[in-house]
């Protein structure tokens, strides 16, 4: 479908929590990030969708391919892109975030990309500075690009995700791209079921409108995609699971564990991988199943999508 | 104020014999000398008419925070005692936090004398550990004999069992309350929330309410093992107070608190990861506030706590998450505490009662009642005044209030210490 379809324009200035979504807003972005996808191949790649805006790239938590994506989609769009590499700067000199963001506001950027530890950062940061915030992941709640560009991956697949049966396997409790898939998912009509251990399940994931598995090679039966997710080593105080190793046997994807799926199934990891630990390196780099790559790639697309969106309703307000 | 006067034509509420009906009060020299519908009004200097207005014992808070002395733009005690005062408040127990810590014994008369000055009895708890570390013991005697009401660790549990059995067996010779707050270090390290279907998908670090459930049923056996009192601080939960009525059954000393933010509040307030909400313990499910607001109702809470804590513009510039927690409350507790009366969660006796003979009881304090002889500490309150929280009204110069913007009805209109009028909102 056509923007003109919907008669119905892109509406946000934030992306904070893919809840702030319906589903014309994702088709609308993906419609976008197909054009991007396909500009993005060519060897001409710029444009001045966001040509004289400022995008700021805050990052409280390191990142490598979040942060590039962002930078990289940022400025084939045309924008000024500065990165602020706040986990070594004024946060340790013990200045509160909101008069860190407030700072920053004022030096005039348009767009903030934020990655904080705490769940709320960028809504708090959007809320204190009156900037376009992107959430790039915050704490354990939300990281919406991440859920948008799996989805699009799958879409890209399959035309739809409506009625797929999609499995997210690991460490549940501690991932904001589980929360953030599950979210668009379910939105999405499509059949989502997790599995792992109780302890890295939340309490209420009875609550959350999937089916949940312990055992790995029930839960992959005719699944359409398979979803791991990475052990959250920095998130983990206190034993969740004996070790690396006995995770990989109970809950590691290989094509062994997942050969009851569909035949055709989509192997998916959000990064970065620990290989042996989630998922063997060969399923890994099998590119039958493996859309590894594929998700970074749509990474960038789907980043730029967003931003233009997001820019364009900049354009709009400051003209009003 | 004359030395002599009489409140009349008042709605008295006494909520120590549950008496609610017509009438007034006649005090001289600072003691109540006469109550009922026929007062001997010649021997008063003054008449004051309170056209229908409830009167009632003015409030005792068991918990309220100060800021450290002289800290910059901070509370004071003249800003805490005169928030009190708006607040309907008489007597206010300060406890200690980790910025006051309330344990050096040296000073503790001194302070305790000094937060005196301003109209409002400011009582004074004692730290039960050094640092409120829970690993030695403060000088409990000390400040004991200096004044201090109850012994409290502040917000920190006290992980080791035998630290715990020994304050506790420590301050029984005192006999003083050991005030806890219930959480089971190992479940509740860190949490910011209640383990719950709404934390879940914020993916906030929670503790299950069966946390404070775990440190009750503990902090009861160790009182029974010690003989000492046991005061649980601000119940929270509905497993909390399952706890409570199975140590009550086993007749160990044990008594409870809870805090105006979790009767009044619950997680879906935070919705909006507002920092003003971070509170310890954290916002609870509505079905644990309304277990809370029924055991009010049953008598089986002692006291309603405030839990005010001045908290500066930097320590709740930061997300939910990493906010400092707290909320100021003394000047909303009475308004907010009036919503559940006007809904009928409460009748007023019930409300009021832990927070006049409720806490006085527990402290064997002469206040909070309406007796003949007793210290005339009184309050005035219009019930049907509506009116808007604005932090920047407030006496305090903090402005953290979770019940910002909130419309209520009823206020505070009068408080009087000894028979001294120590606030008047009509001036």
């Amino acid at each position: 479908m056509t923007r003109a379809a919907f008669s119905y324009d892109f509406p946000h200035r934030h992306l904070v929590s893919v809840a702030d979504l319906n589903p014309v807003d994702i088709s609308l972005i993906f419609e976008r990030a197909e054009h991007w996808r396909a500009v993005n191949k060519t060897p001409d790649k710029s444009s001045d969708a966001l040509k004289g805006m400022t995008v700021l790239n805050l990052f409280f938590e390191n990142s490598t391919r979040t942060q590039g994506s962002f930078e990289m989609a940022a400025k084939r769009l045309g924008a000024d892109v500065v990165n602020f590499a706040i986990a070594h700067s004024s946060a340790k000199k013990g200045e509160s975030l909101s008069d860190t963001a407030r700072n920053l506001a004022a030096m005039q950027p348009d767009i903030m990309v934020v990655r904080h530890s705490a769940t709320g950062a960028p809504q708090f940061l959007a809320e204190r500075t009156g900037l376009s915030v992107i959430n790039a992941g915050d704490g354990m709640h939300q990281h919406p690009t991440q859920g948008l560009l799996d989805v699009f991956t799958m879409n890209r697949h399959w035309g739809s995700v409506g009625g797929r049966r999609i499995l997210i396997v690991g460490d549940i409790l501690h991932s904001r791209v589980a929360r953030s898939n599950i979210g668009l998912l379910s939105m999405l009509g499509a059949e989502i079921r997790v599995c792992a251990p109780p302890t890295l399940l939340p309490t209420d994931i009875d609550q959350w409108g999937v089916d949940v598995f312990h055992d790995l090679s029930e839960a992959v039966i005719d699944c359409d995609a398979v979803m791991a997710l990475r052990q959250q080593r920095e998130r983990m105080s206190g034993g969740f699971i004996p070790s690396g190793r006995e995770f990989f046997h109970l809950f590691g994807l290989s094509h062994d564990t997942i050969k009851r799926a569909k035949p055709d199934v989509l192997v998916m990891h959000p990064g970065p991988m620990n290989r042996g630990v989630e998922i063997h390196t060969k399923l890994a780099d099998d590119p039958k199943h493996s859309v590894i790559m594929e998700q970074v790639e749509n990474g960038v697309a789907v980043r730029m999508a967003i931003l233009e969106l997001i820019g364009a309703n900049i354009r709009k307000e400051a003209a009003a | 104020m004359s030395a002599s006067f009489a409140i009349t034509n008042a709605r008295l509420v006494d909520p120590e014999s549950g008496h609610d009906g017509p009438g007034g009060i006649l005090v001289e020299n600072g003691l109540i000398a006469q109550i009922g519908e026929e007062l001997d009004l010649n021997s008063a200097d003054e008449v004051i008419d309170a056209g229908g207005k409830v009167l009632a014992p003015a409030l005792i808070d068991l918990r309220a925070s100060k800021e450290p002395a002289l800290t910059p733009d901070g509370e004071n005690q003249s800003s805490l005692a005169a928030g009190a005062a708006a607040g309907g408040f008489g007597t206010v127990v300060l406890a200690p936090n980790e910025h006051s810590p309330l344990q050096t014994a040296g000073g503790f008369a001194g302070m305790t004398r000094a937060l005196g000055q301003h109209g409002v009895r400011v009582l004074s708890a004692a730290a039960a550990t050094q640092d409120l570390a829970g690993e030695s013991m403060a000088e409990i005697g000390l400040m004991a004999k200096a004044g201090a009401v109850y012994v409290s660790n502040g917000d920190n549990p006290i992980a080791d069992t035998r630290v715990l059995r020994r304050v506790m067996s420590y301050a029984s010779q005192f006999d003083l309350w050991l005030s806890l707050r219930a959480a089971e270090p190992g479940l509740s390290c860190g949490a910011v929330a209640t383990e719950s279907d709404w934390s879940a998908r914020f993916g906030l670090p929670s503790e299950p309410t069966m946390a404070e459930r775990i440190a009750i049923d503990r902090a009861a056996s160790v009182a029974a093992l010690s003989g000492g009192k046991l005061m649980v601080d601000r119940v929270s939960t509905a497993d909390g107070l399952a706890a409570i009525r199975d140590a009550r059954k086993r007749d160990i000393e044990i008594a409870a608190t809870s805090a105006i933010a979790h009767l009044t509040l619950n997680e879906v307030d935070a919705g909006g990861l507002d920092s003003a909400f971070r509170v310890d313990p954290p916002l609870r499910v509505e079905a644990d506030r309304r277990a809370l607001v029924e055991a009010i109702a049953a008598g089986e809470v002692d006291a309603i706590v405030s839990d005010h804590r001045p908290t500066p513009f930097d320590d709740k510039g930061e997300p939910f998450a990493m906010a400092i927690a707290g909320t100021l409350a003394l000047e909303t507790l009475l308004a907010s505490l009036l919503a559940l009366v006007h809904d009928e969660e409460l009748s007023l006796v019930e409300a009021l009662r832990p927070l006049t003979a409720g806490p006085a009881d527990l402290l064997g304090l002469p206040q909070g009642r309406l007796t003949t002889g007793a210290p005339a500490d009184l309050v005035l309150i219009d019930g049907d005044t509506p009116w808007v929280c604005h932090p920047d009204d407030f006496h305090s110069p903090r402005g953290n209030s979770a019940w910002a913007g909130r419309r209520f009805i009823g206020r505070v209109t009068q408080t009087f210490v000894d028979g001294q009028s120590i606030y008047n909102y009509n001036g």
